[in-house]
């Protein structure tokens, strides 16, 4: 057969485009569905049937490889069900291909539409009649979230064959592949046929093997992939793909395909049923509608008029049309409400802003050494546990009051494999602010608390710390052979990097019991705003106090010494006695040792707060300490 | 929130442009990518490469194109 190449007109291109993102839409959605309106649309342009099958394959399998990878991050592909399932696919479509072959032989193009056109008919009238019944009954049900598995679905899961058994996680269950194998075949063979395979491979996950319909969507779109590279390399090895056309395609429907995959994640589970079962009963109306015009072409019935049959024939195709149209309707109604619900949720979850209570009294000017409040961050591990006691020993000492805080690491997007444990780890965590707070309060310290959520943890302690106007930050970290996470920079260096408060660092088995401070100085602002810190405290609570400063080389030392005397005069005259330390070596492991050599159960640092980039290529001095040191390390930010 | 923002818009331009550019190759190579796939065979890695870099391209281009919008998967946060 010879090949030709359409002349692209703009208005070819823009129809493509259209076309494409409306059967983007509906494929992110449903899985499939989009691709059986672009074969007669390009063969209306002048395109060759076997070019316009070849060219809408090789733009089916880039849209079903980003829907898929798109969903895949929602967490409702199931690859392996996809793979085995679509492997199974192909061989369908090579052995649906040649049965059509023979039937045209055979029956000549009259007879082979007939076919297709029956097969339509009967598989969607079948199916597509089930799936709104069953779309209607989980409407109507108490419980419209859930899906009930079939009783065929039941019995497939129960069956053992031993040697052919496969655990899919979409469905907690081993099945066996003799049942896998039937369900990819009829799905390739009916792609070959009607070009949309998922219109029995969806239902068949969801009634014979009982994936949850959201599930079996996403994964046909595995399907797709599989199928659609396999006959677009099938075609291209006989050159007749047009590429350009495809790709024009591809221009709109990945916009369609990327919203329809975003449209799944607000619906409740019955609304893809109904997209689904919709467009299959109009594809089957748009099909019967030309069966009247083969038979005449076969004899079988009186001959129709040229007239009647165009008109029988635009009409079909107009029914298909108008099914993608109303298919990608429901898709947009449904996410424009969906989202609007969440939106309003959102909102009125927000009314009563999730922040602690604001201080009542007016605050002191100066906010060096304040210690009104202090937030206490845990996220219920055992790392956390010393920072807690530490906390509310604080606030107790201080009589300052506590702000216990946790955040929830929300999963990005709302998985339906995913909630369960979503739920488990909030109840968690709530259990745990309850009994910090009943500690606390044990201690006669007054004590709120908050449960944030988000996606970064950081940033709601940042933020949280930042819109509370809290004085002090307290946390625990992480054990230093934790190295992935100490390189990766942890909650804990980053809330120190960006936040405003102070913020104590409470190793595991750390506590202060006033045995002696160290404060590092570098001659810096930083040093002064910590050194102004720790003659707060010491005022409080009468400490040993130590100045160290350390020289990187022996040249060095008279700088740092001077630097020490600077402060340390300062501090003197503030009435505090301090002990003067010079020393020689990496800032980092002499401000440890020399904690260690004098028993100091606090190091206060001032920090630069660097952040990014300068952080990554400098390092902090003092990220170093609190990875390292036994006692609590408090940062204090100017 | 505005940094955010700034950098999606900035992650948008920069894959709009290199999606832009890539058909704006498709169409100045026209011929020749059309005579080379036209050919068949082992050739049929030519479209088969196309779909695939376009997909990537102008999938993230879209992708980011409806965040940009606030247009984005539902999230849990509460």
């Amino acid at each position: 057969m010879e090949i030709n190449f359409i002349d692209l007109t703009l208005g070819n291109v823009a129809l493509l485009f259209v076309i494409g993102f409306v059967g983007g839409l509906v494929s992110g959605f449903i899985g499939s569905g989009g691709a059986f309106v672009l074969t007669p649309a390009m063969m209306n342009l002048g395109v060759t049937a076997i070019m316009a099958v070849a060219s809408n394959m090789a733009h089916k399998f880039p849209k079903a490889f980003v829907g898929a990878m798109k969903r895949h991050k929602f967490g409702q592909v199931d690859i392996k069900l996809g793979i085995v399932l679509g492997i199974s696919a192909e061989a369908g479509v090579l052995y649906g291909a040649g049965v059509q072959e023979t039937i045209r032989e055979v029956f000549g193009k009259a007879g082979s539409n007939l076919y297709v056109s029956t097969v339509f008919v009967v598989v969607l009238a079948i199916v597509g009649g089930y799936v709104l019944r069953d779309a209607y009954k989980m409407f109507h049900s108490a419980n419209p979230d859930e899906e009930k598995t079939t009783k065929l679905a039941k019995w497939v899961q129960s069956v053992n064959i031993p040697g052919t058994m496969m655990y899919f996680k979409s469905i907690d269950a081993k099945i066996s592949i003799l049942f896998t194998i039937p369900i990819g075949f009829a799905t390739g063979m009916l792609a070959a046929t009607i070009a949309v395979g998922g219109f029995i491979g969806v239902p068949a996950m969801m009634y014979v093997l009982g994936v949850p319909g959201l599930i079996a969507s996403a994964t046909e779109l595995v399907i797709a992939f599989i199928m659609g590279m396999g006959g677009t390399i099938k075609f291209a090895w006989a050159g007749y793909v047009d590429i350009r056309l495809a790709m024009i395609i591809l221009a709109g429907s990945l916009f369609g395909v990327q919203l329809g995959a975003i449209g799944t994640t607000y619906v409740k589970p019955y609304t893809v049923k109904i997209v689904m079962g919709v467009i299959m009963m109009l594809a089957l109306l748009s099909r019967a509608i030309v069966i009247p015009v083969y038979l005449s072409e076969l004899g079988q019935i009186q001959p129709l008029a040229a007239d009647t049959m165009s008109l029988l024939q635009d009409w079909s195709f107009g029914v298909l049309l108008f099914a993608l149209a109303a298919g990608a309707t429901i898709v947009f109604r449904a996410l424009i409400k969906g989202m609007g619900e969440h939106r309003a949720k959102l909102a009125a979850e927000n009314a009563e802003p999730g922040t602690f209570s604001t201080a009542t009294e007016p605050r002191q000017l100066s906010p060096v050494g304040r210690m009104e409040r202090i937030m206490l961050v845990s996220d219920g591990s055992e790392y956390a546990e010393s920072a807690v006691t530490e906390a509310i020993r604080l606030a107790k000492r201080c009589q300052a009051n506590l702000y216990a805080f946790s955040v929830l690491a929300t999963p990005d997007f709302e998985s339906p494999l995913g909630q369960n444990l979503h739920e488990l780890d909030k109840k968690a965590m709530v259990d745990n602010l309850l009994k910090v707070r009943a500690q606390a309060e044990a201690e006669g310290v007054s004590c709120e608390i908050l449960l944030g959520h988000g996606e970064d943890p950081y940033t709601e302690i940042i933020d949280q710390a930042e819109v509370s106007a809290m004085d002090m930050i307290v946390m625990g970290r992480r054990d230093k052979s934790d190295l992935l996470r100490s390189m990766m920079g942890g909650t804990t260096a980053k809330v120190i990097g960006h936040t405003h408060s102070d913020v104590l660092v409470v190793p595991r088995h750390g506590k202060t019991e006033g045995k002696g401070i160290v404060l590092p100085v570098d001659g810096s602002r930083n040093s002064e705003a910590a050194a102004a810190t720790v003659v707060n405290l010491a005022k409080r609570c009468p400490v040993q106090v130590t100045l160290v400063s350390v020289a990187i080389d022996p040249r060095l030392k008279e700088d740092a010494q001077s630097n020490a005397d600077g402060i340390g005069r300062l501090m003197t005259e503030a009435g505090i006695a301090v002990a003067i330390e010079v020393r020689t070596g990496t800032p980092d492991g002499e401000i440890i040792a020399c904690a260690r050599e004098r028993g100091a159960d606090l190091i206060v640092m001032g920090s630069h707060g660097r952040t990014g980039l300068d952080r990554l290529l400098v390092g902090s001095v003092s990220e170093r300490v609190i990875g390292q040191a036994e006692c609590p390390v408090l940062i204090v930010k100017l | 929130m505005s940094v955010e923002r700034n950098r999606a818009l900035k992650k948008t331009l920069i894959y709009a442009l290199l999606s832009g550019g890539l058909y704006y190759l498709l169409y100045h190579f026209e011929a020749s990518i059309l005579e080379l796939s036209k050919q068949g065979r082992w050739y049929f890695i030519v479209p088969l490469t196309i779909a695939f870099v376009f997909s990537i391209v102008h999938g993230n281009f879209t992708g980011q194109f409806w965040e940009l919008f606030g247009i984005r998967a539902k999230t849990t946060k509460k």
